[in-house]
């Protein structure tokens, strides 16, 4: 677990770390539908140059985006590789049987490939430079017109600023829960399909009962210093909007002016 | 059975921006027998130093050589797995540890692991859990129907199940009341009299002066200093300067050398202050 980049947040103090949880979010979401307006290899370098600006601009080492790629290679190739066997058109450049690799499938294969990695990167980049609870925060908010549809905002926000909170505790609680069973013999990854299953048992069992048990102890903790729901509550972490959050908007809509102009220039 | 530490050092997440260095060129003798104390504050690296002793983790240059066996950096499980049934660990908070419907099976898993027979394993598990003092009528309840001290007991008993020549305890008497705490120690005790090289991991300098009787000081991942606890406390001024303290025994004495009361040792255990006093009083 210990290689998984995407989702950990590296402190820094960069342009990208100061910027505000909601226009980060909004812009990833953003960036999410402006990718599927490239089509041609002048969108996707307009893209990866906003891409690599971003980076660039966290100051946060490339080769830490790279490594948040890794776990996700396999994915990526199968996708990519399917695509390039299974796209019909174009110049035929080589042929086993009914699987044909043509100019059509090559391209389409980059293209895919250049989506997957640059939503990766952005969404690495969202995480490396967010801690976790200003991105609750910012979802907490963000969601806050919901509530006229009766939607508990408040307590989504709340379950989700827990969660985020204990994960690395429940990680934790899992690497020494594993090396306990470890120390007794317990092999894991070893045997059959059905031995692997029921080597889960002897963690998943303490787990679930220490959280049981953290979740009791939290709640009365809670209750005790009179918390009561979101009725009423201030905020001690107040989000602050600032030129630079509308800045980043504005650029996104500007590359996605730029797209959309250059796709019907073509 | 003894375990030598030679030149390890260890390096959590290598390679990645959350690296960080735990151990600095360790090395340790744990003598055949021995009841040794790794004393040290708050994430010295002793946490990380007692999980090369079973191999859970391994150095990342160095070696560790338990017994025969050698582990090094690019040891393979196989090799590593005797190693675990000779090295038992009573890690903190071993109550967390409990998974089975009852208590006899958890404590038998540890034997059946390493291929003991069921039947076998459950024969020692009943010899074990009355070693520990758990009652014949608890065998069959749900380890978690028992009171935390109970099921602590139970999970020591699990570990013991797998008769291992050394036994790491890692702080095993936190949060546990005074009485518990006495009888728990008093059962280590026991256990090593019985023959077993015991390592105590612990920042409770009294339980090093009443039972160790050999102790190392970690500090930020390295050995500062090593020998017998009747002489490493005498240097009360550096057990201070470590943030570790002395025993109280030791403290008390202190006061009173500082009011002129001579001692030519200064005593770490309550019973040779006594005695001391005694001798003192006698000397007049």
């Amino acid at each position: 677990m210990d290689k998984l980049i995407i989702g950990r947040y590296i402190p820094g103090n960069s342009m990208i770390h100061r910027l505000d949880p909601r226009s980060k979010l909004l812009a990833m979401f953003a960036f999410v539908f402006i990718i599927f307006l490239a089509n041609d290899a002048v969108g996707y370098g307009i893209l990866t140059v906003f891409t690599f600006l971003g980076v660039a601009l966290s100051r946060i080492k490339l080769s830490y985006f790279l490594k948040g790629l890794r776990p996700m290679l396999g994915l990526i190739l199968f996708t990519v590789i399917f695509q390039m066997l299974f796209t019909t058109g174009g110049e035929v450049l080589f042929q086993i049987w009914f699987l044909k690799i043509t100019t059509y499938s090559l391209q389409n294969a980059f293209y895919i490939f250049m989506r997957f990695v640059l939503i990766i990167f952005m969404s690495t980049l969202l995480t490396l430079t967010t801690p976790p609870l200003t991105l609750a925060d910012g979802i907490e908010t963000g969601l806050a017109p919901l509530k006229k549809i009766k939607v508990p905002v408040h307590e989504i926000g709340l379950m989700l600023s827990i969660s985020l909170r204990f994960i690395p505790t429940l990680m934790d609680d899992t690497t020494m829960i594993m090396n306990a069973q470890k120390s007794r013999g317990m092999d894991f990854g070893e045997g059959n399909l059905v031995q692997k299953v029921k080597s889960v048992i002897p963690i998943l069992i303490p787990l679930f009962v220490s959280s049981f048990r953290r979740a009791d102890d939290l709640a009365i903790a809670m209750e005790s210093r009179g918390y009561q729901g979101g009725e009423g509550r201030s905020k001690y972490r107040v989000l602050k909007w600032q030129r630079f959050d509308t800045l980043l908007l504005l650029s996104l809509v500007i590359v996605a002016a730029i797209l959309v102009a250059w796709n019907m220039l073509k | 059975m003894a375990i030598s530490f030679d030149k390890v050092t260890y390096t959590y997440q290598p390679n990645t921006p959350f690296k960080s260095r735990a151990l600095f060129d360790i090395d340790l003798d744990v003598a055949d027998g021995s009841f040794t104390a790794l004393v040290g504050h708050t994430g010295s690296g002793k946490s990380t130093l007692l999980q090369h002793l079973n191999a859970l983790l391994l150095p990342t240059s160095g070696t560790v050589t338990v017994d025969e066996t050698v582990i090094k950096p690019t040891s393979k499980g196989k090799e590593i797995k005797p190693v675990r049934q000779k090295v038992g660990v009573v890690f903190q908070f071993p109550e967390t540890q409990l998974f089975d419907e009852t208590v006899l099976k958890d404590v038998a898993f540890g034997p059946q692991n390493f291929g003991v027979s069921k039947e076998d394993a459950q024969a020692i598990a009943r010899e074990k859990l009355n070693l520990v003092g758990i009652s014949d009528e608890l065998f069959e309840r749900s380890p978690f129907e028992l009171s935390g001290g109970q099921m602590r007991r139970v999970a020591i008993a699990g570990i013991l199940a797998m008769n291992p020549s050394v036994l790491v305890l890692d702080e095993p008497t936190a949060g546990l009341d005074p009485k518990a705490r006495i009888d728990m120690m008093r059962l280590f005790e026991t256990i090593h009299a019985s023959g077993v090289t015991t390592i105590l991991v612990t920042h409770l300098m009294d339980d090093v002066a009443d039972y160790a009787d050999t102790m190392y000081v970690l500090e930020k991942g390295r050995i500062v200093k090593s020998g017998k606890p009747q002489d490493l406390f005498q240097d009360v001024a550096f057990m201070t300067a470590h943030q570790l303290g002395v025993p109280k025994a030791t403290r008390f004495a202190l006061l009173l050398r500082e009011r002129g009361q001579y001692f030519e040792h200064l005593p770490i255990t309550r019973a040779a202050l006594v005695e001391m006093i005694k001798e003192a009083a006698n000397h007049g």
